[in-house]
């Protein structure tokens, strides 16, 4: 008997058709990728097989218990991860944990076995409300929590998006330990390194299956869209050492209490460099990134941002300044072109040079049909392509971007760094941070930060000569491993 | 100029909420319709037994005019006081009525026979109402002269003519209206650009604290405004009820609480960092202007202390003003001390909501 039997299964809403005619099946104890865009169809397809979903027509079983309408038997046997996290950020580790544990009328106690390998990692944070915690420990306790009550099957929705690479490879390895206790894993993913981890992957697109195969197969055969040709960083804005600094920080300290979430950071960024700024979950990254956009007021140190000092003069920083946060940035509840004129509006343009300029990035970012499209219906690689473009349409000094690319396709990604090449040949500095490695080397320079202290600064090529690994995601993991805070 | 690419937003942003645009319009209409009945001191339909030791005509008088009048409902006789006592215990009668044995006699021969009449006072204002009702009937039944000596007393009743409650009760559910509305939207508000995250775009630009905070603020004075037409229009079409004094008074204290309230909330919002915590902080001070304002109850018979608070409570200022401009049709200079009150305490709080609005920590 398969783990899991899908036949045909349709649904839609409204007039999207969500997936259509899906056929697939998952032996026990398979490790099973599904891959494809942001609303591709996953989602939907993880909660219908969960039983939270009817599927409009076809017929779908897990362990040969029947979706539809042995909805208790399934949820006795499935474990579900959503892509957001499932937490309760107000209730600590171990409350989490035996809240779920009751929930599926079992105790801590009783399973304690099956959850001990994950959950020694995080046991001694179990008084810490669950909020506190790191992505990776996040999600740590979120496979807990799926896995309290021994399911058969496990479904994981995207769930390392935003999570540092050390902690994600600690995931998949954690993953390759349930596999032996014979669970089924279906998980989706947007990382290439953690397709290669499944067994089988079945790409999904537009609520299609293209295709199912080994990895290889399937990114083979779909290169143009998961293996896209790097980037040549061609015509860069000409950086020399006369070039003038855009950001000079020197030893940057940002305390809360005892704790140094920035630890005396230096360093210079170079009118028109792309600065890739490193650093597992919780290393400081997002704190320094306030600080020098004028959010925070250092503890102690100096820096200074297109000329201006941050601790005095940051209205001034502001109004040469591109910021896209981690968070969505645009307002969902507004167009496309209502949320380009209010912010190139806050940035004082007139109406006319709006209008003109509106036109002009719609058309280069082949958009104009989606002028009037609310935000909020939009797919997400389109959203962060339209919030950086946003974020420099007042042609700022420097903009700040804060992992602009979480969550998101390579194919989308690679469109998204030929915008960030666009905008560093016009002059405009680029401050980046990022969990994927291969943009990583997409940078001119790129800082690591380890315990809020920069463990590594220079050249991509530079840092894997010097610490002699072969590639960017080695030079992280090295560095990252040597980390001695566990957690933000 | 930033401002209008702002209250643009704003603006387009309350348009598209599924659920505000519904709310400015039923919740108003609401109030207006149904509280004006409900929120009523007369007592009516109070239940009395009556426990007859004489059965003379003229304590059958007694209980007939009892029956006939539209206070009470006549309950029934009983046989004794236990009796009718039992009655008031499960909560079947509220009042009983004990005429003593030779009521007829007594009376005829100039004596003075006792009524006894015990009330259910739990209900303070019933018991004492109704009792009052009661005695008045028995005190005619007895001496029908009694009614004539009454009558040279006269009561001229100034302003609201014929006692009624809703002309009293309007102008302040005007403040009920406004301090939802304008007070919970902006409540909700910048917390909501937290949660979503938005509020971090915000801060990384160039605007200024005050634009910011009064393109905020400036939509509220538009619903505020829009929300006291419609009551006013409420008011005059169902209740026949129009304002005695100018129109724009009514308007200008309007816009006052306006600004104090949405004040208020962005205050909240902005020490708030979940919408829940923001609501239920709202609420708690809500809940302690309104019932210190002199809405249901005259301040000046609120223990010493309590009255001290009306000082800064600018709900009991708007009241106070309303009532004065609606009811007795006063003039500016008549309302200038509640005037001047609210707009020192609502631009004290406007000033707050722009401190306490963090761009940089």
């Amino acid at each position: 008997m398969k783990a899991i039997e899908v036949n045909n299964i349709s649904k839609h809403y409204g007039k999207v058709q969500a997936l259509r005619n899906v056929s697939f099946s998952v032996n026990k104890g398979e490790v099973f990728g599904v891959i494809g865009p942001d609303g591709a169809g996953k989602t939907s397809m993880y909660r219908i097989l969960c039983s939270l979903l009817l599927p409009e027509s076809g017929t779908a079983e897990i362990d040969g218990f029947d979706v539809v309408c042995q909805m208790n038997e399934i949820r006795k046997r499935v474990g579900y991860m959503p892509g957001k996290f499932s937490l309760y950020q107000d209730l600590t580790v171990e409350e989490n944990l035996h809240f779920f544990a009751t929930l599926f009328n079992t105790t801590v106690e009783e399973n304690y076995d099956s959850i001990k390998t994950i959950y020694s990692q995080i046991e001694q944070f179990k008084d810490r409300k669950a909020g506190a915690l790191s992505g990776g420990m996040k999600q740590k306790l979120a496979l807990c929590c799926a896995l309290v009550h021994r399911p058969s099957v496990l479904f994981l929705d995207e769930p390392t998006t935003g999570v540092d690479p050390v902690s994600r490879k600690d995931f998949w390895e954690i993953l390759a330990q349930l596999k032996e206790r014979n669970i089924t894993i279906v998980a989706s993913t947007p990382y290439l390194d953690e397709v290669r981890n499944c067994e089988r992957v079945a790409f999904l697109s537009e609520g299609i299956i293209k295709g199912i195969g080994s990895p290889e197969e399937i990114l083979t055969e779909f290169r143009d869209i998961f293996n896209p040709p790097g980037i040549e960083h061609r015509e860069s804005y000409n950086i020399n050492k006369t070039s003038e600094n855009v950001i000079e920080v020197e030893h940057l300290v940002k305390a809360f209490g005892t704790f140094h979430a920035v630890d005396d950071i230096s360093f210079t960024v170079k009118k028109g460099e792309i600065f890739g700024f490193l650093g597992a979950n919780g290393a400081g990254k997002t704190t320094a990134m306030h600080m020098l956009t004028g959010l925070n007021q250092p503890t102690s140190g100096t820096g200074r941002v297109v000329g201006f000092d941050i601790r005095t003069e940051y209205e001034q920083i502001k109004k040469h300044i591109g910021y896209m946060s981690q968070k969505f940035s645009l307002y969902e509840d507004l167009t496309v072109a209502e949320n380009i004129s209010l912010f190139a509006g806050i940035y004082g343009m007139t109406d006319k040079e709006i209008r003109r300029k509106t036109d002009r990035l719609l058309q280069k970012l082949d958009f104009s049909e989606h002028r009037n499209t609310l935000v909020a219906s939009l797919p997400l690689g389109w959203k962060q392509k339209l919030a950086f473009s946003v974020s420099i349409f007042h042609e700022p000094g420097v903009v700040f971007l804060d992992e602009p690319t979480g969550g998101v396709d390579p194919a989308t990604r690679r469109q998204f760094w030929e915008l960030i090449y666009d905008a560093a040949k016009r002059g405009i500095t680029v401050f980046v941070t990022t969990h994927y490695m291969d943009e990583a080397e997409y940078c001119d320079r790129i800082s690591i930060m380890v315990d809020g202290k920069i463990k590594a600064l220079g050249t991509p090529n530079e840092l894997k000569q010097k610490l002699n690994q072969p590639d960017m995601d080695h030079v992280f993991t090295y560095l990252a491993r040597q980390a001695t805070r566990s957690s933000d | 100029m930033i401002l209008k690419y702002l209250l643009r937003k704003e603006f387009t942003q309350i348009r598209r909420n599924s659920f505000i645009p519904r709310l400015i319009i039923v919740f108003p209409i609401i109030i207006m319709c149904v509280t004006p009945w409900i929120m009523n001191m007369e007592v009516k339909n109070i239940v009395v037994d009556v426990v007859d030791n004489d059965r003379s005509t003229l304590s059958q008088q007694l209980v007939h005019e009892i029956e006939a009048n539209k206070y009470f409902i006549f309950h029934g006789q009983q046989p004794t006081y236990a009796a009718a006592l039992n009655n008031i215990e499960h909560s079947e009668a509220d009042i009983i009525m004990v005429i003593p044995q030779h009521y007829n006699r007594d009376i005829t021969l100039g004596r003075m026979p006792q009524v006894l009449i015990a009330t259910n006072a739990v209900n303070g204002t019933k018991g004492s109402m109704g009792a009052a009702y009661l005695s008045q009937i028995v005190y005619t039944n007895a001496s029908p002269s009694a009614a004539a000596i009454q009558s040279k007393v006269s009561t001229l009743y100034l302003y609201n003519k014929h006692l009624n409650f809703k002309l009293f009760m309007i102008p302040a559910l005007f403040a009920i209206v406004m301090m939802l509305i304008t007070g919970y939207l902006p409540t909700l508000n910048i917390v909501s650009e937290k949660e979503a995250g938005t509020i971090e775009q915000i801060n990384v630009t160039p605007i200024s604290k005050w634009t910011f905070i009064l393109a905020k603020l400036i939509p509220y004075w538009f619903i505020a405004f829009f929300v006291i037409t419609v009551c006013l229009f409420l008011a005059w079409i169902i209740y026949g009820i129009t304002p005695k004094g100018n129109i724009a008074l009514i308007y200008l204290l309007a816009m006052l609480l306006a600004l104090f309230f949405s004040s208020f909330g962005l205050i909240i919002s902005n020490y708030s960092d979940t919408m829940q915590q923001a609501i239920f902080v709202m609420w708690f001070f809500v809940v302690f202007l309104l019932l210190l304002s002199g809405l249901f109850t005259p301040t000046r018979s609120m223990p010493s202390l309590a009255y001290l608070t009306t000082y800064i409570n600018p709900v009991s200022y708007f009241i106070d003003a309303m009532r004065t401009v609606f009811i007795r049709g006063g003039n500016f200079s008549n309302i200038i001390h509640q005037v001047f009150a609210l707009f020192c305490i609502s631009i004290f709080m406007g000033g707050w909501a722009v401190i306490s609005y963090k761009k940089n920590n």
